[in-house]
């Protein structure tokens, strides 16, 4: 919970967040390493000096840990996992369905985990996912469609076997389809973080919702016009929340872009963490405001309403979360005096 | 100018297709060495997992262009510290086409159209640049698609300023790039195909413009971190146009 200097209350939902690891012992080859050293180039290139973590504490570190940084200090008070496996770099995955519903059960009501599925994997795949849904009461998935497989250098949500799999969604009741459109995370050559594919599937599933990770980063200009042709599509904001604080001008142009574009019910906050911590995300954002410049030009604001938008109301709507309820049932849980101690 | 000075300059030429910022100023050159007539150009990027494509087709500028320096004979670029250096190094190196590089992931025809789309967006966005910063600077924006290019050259010099001076070079040299005519005649302000704008639609036309720019940016933000990040260099102040 954030509270502002007047006393109000801000209830967060981290819609991006990873257990991970990424330690040499889980590493399967180069492709490993290369992959959690690039995670860390991000991480040092837009944190503030004083939240860098050590390499080897960024490579794998203790669920105490992150229930520490996202809601005993970080003002979180739900987290969404958005795993990704990689098994092809790590042996036991880098993240790990499994795991995060250990936390799931420990805190009940604080997260919510996410699954994943790759289209190419064909109906042993289908079959997964529908196990999966019903172990662990799946409401959302991560798809990464530049991901390799095999011979295969990416798919499209527009591919038959896709569209099998997200009617397969439907039926299962996994509304939420985060699709990351985003820096690439495997090597590729084609053109598969390219956005348009959402556009169609957006319109085929409409009674989906389309969550856009990174708000298709580095293609910000094809995302902002599906956005506006499509009611069901969503920016996710992980990636460019830390421009808040290395680059604030051009996250000022960006969220200037993203208010104009797609309107306040439709921006989502996330964090990526442990790339970026929410504590210092979040207290950046409630003292960011607009330039004039930017406000006169592009005519929105980032008011307190928008912020508690973006921080969690609009989130919560995607996955059926009550806020006020949420409230009452978290009041005084594990986590809840966990907090009351160290403060 | 000393042979590896002269290398310099015409990398100074070479772009990153996405960014639209030229190797040197990314600090993408890792090192330049020569011995008589061969070049050895070392460069590096982000991350071990940039598109090979993009890759691909900085390495093959890298090689034409200093190919252009009359006293060059052979050029060996060297992309370091990437997941696909020992292919692109050896298809550049031997004037391999990327397909033949990558085989079974592109056909020669996509490299190509991924140019032309990176040349229309770096067109979009310098005009849009441009533009944008001369309204700011009090010109009418109507009265902007109105000047030819030799009138706005005149005012441009008038302005003694070299942001501006800078920004219209750029931009001049984009539109030779898509070959269009840069004669004192021709109006300075056109679509890409050379159509012209509308007056009324100018408003929109330049909002879409400012997309692809701000998005350019935004990458090239990330980039510069990152490349700062893995090979500790210095981190560059936030830019302001």
């Amino acid at each position: 919970m954030y509270k502002t200097k007047s006393g109000e209350e801000i209830f967060v939902i981290d819609s991006h967040i990873h257990l991970w690891d990424g330690s040499k012992e889980n590493q399967l080859n180069e492709y490993g390493a290369q992959f959690i050293d690039c995670f860390y180039d991000y991480h040092t290139s837009l944190s503030p000096e004083e939240y860098y973590w050590s390499r080897n504490k960024f490579y794998k570190y203790e669920s105490d840990t992150l229930i520490h940084d996202l809601f005993v200090k970080g003002y979180v008070d739900m987290g969404i996992f958005q795993p990704v496996f990689l098994k092809e770099f790590y042996k036991d995955g880098f993240g790990n369905v499994e795991k995060n519903a250990e936390l799931e059960e420990q805190y009940p009501g604080r997260f919510i985990g996410n699954t994943s599925f790759d289209p190419r994997e064909g109906e042993k795949g289908l079959k997964y996912l529908e196990y999966e849904a019903k172990k662990y009461n799946i409401q959302g998935v991560k798809l990464y469609t530049a991901e390799w497989n095999g011979n295969s250098k990416g798919y499209k949500l527009t591919d038959p076997w896709a569209q099998r799999y997200l009617e397969k969604c439907r039926e299962l009741g996994i509304r939420n389809i985060h699709v990351h459109k985003g820096p690439t995370i495997t090597p590729l050559n084609r053109d598969a973080f390219d956005v348009a594919d959402i556009d169609e599937a957006a319109s085929l599933f409409t009674d989906l919702n389309f969550i856009v990770e990174h708000c298709g980063l580095p293609r910000i200009e094809d995302f902002c016009w599906i956005a506006t042709q499509e009611k069901n599509v969503y920016a996710g904001l992980s990636v460019v929340m830390p421009f808040i604080y290395a680059r604030p001008r051009y996250f000022a142009e960006i969220m200037g872009e993203l208010l104009y574009w797609l309107d306040e019910d439709r921006i989502i906050f996330g964090s990526d963490y442990a790339i970026w911590e929410p504590k210092w995300l979040i207290e950046k954002f409630m003292e960011f405001e607009l330039p004039e410049d930017i406000k006169k030009e592009t005519k929105v604001e980032l008011n307190l309403n928008t912020k508690k938008k973006i921080l969690g109301e609009n989130i919560a709507r995607l996955y059926g979360i009550n806020i006020e309820a949420q409230k009452e049932r978290l009041r005084g849980d594990r986590i809840d005096r966990l907090a009351m101690q160290e403060s | 100018m000393q042979p590896v000075q002269e290398v310099y300059s015409k990398l100074n030429m070479v772009f990153d297709p996405e960014l639209d910022q030229s190797l040197t100023e990314l600090n993408f050159i890792d090192h330049v060495s020569t011995d008589r007539s061969n070049v050895t150009v070392v460069f590096r990027l982000p991350t071990y997992w940039c598109s090979p494509n993009f890759a691909y087709m900085m390495a093959e500028d890298i090689r034409d262009r200093v190919l252009e320096l009359p006293w060059v004979k052979h050029v060996n670029v060297q992309l370091k510290d990437h997941h696909a250096s020992e292919d692109i190094n050896y298809g550049v190196t031997n004037r391999k086409a990327f397909s033949d590089s990558f085989p079974g992931v592109s056909s020669s025809s996509e490299l190509k159209e991924l140019r032309r789309k990176f040349r229309e967006k770096a067109f979009l966005a310098r005009q849009e640049r441009l533009m944008h910063h001369l309204i700011k600077l009090d010109f009418n924006p109507k009265m902007l698609l109105k000047l030819t290019i030799g009138e706005m050259k005149k005012k441009i010099d008038l302005l003694y300023d070299d942001l501006t001076q800078s920004l219209w070079q750029k931009y001049l040299l984009i539109r030779s790039d898509m070959n269009q005519s840069n004669g004192d005649n021709h109006p300075a302000f056109t679509r890409m195909n050379g159509e012209p704008i509308e007056p009324n639609e100018l408003e929109s036309y330049l909002s879409n413009s400012k997309r692809i720019r701000l998005n350019m940016e935004f990458n090239a933000h990330q980039c510069r971190g990152l490349l700062a990040a893995r090979y500790n260099l210095q981190k560059n102040k936030e830019m302001k146009i």
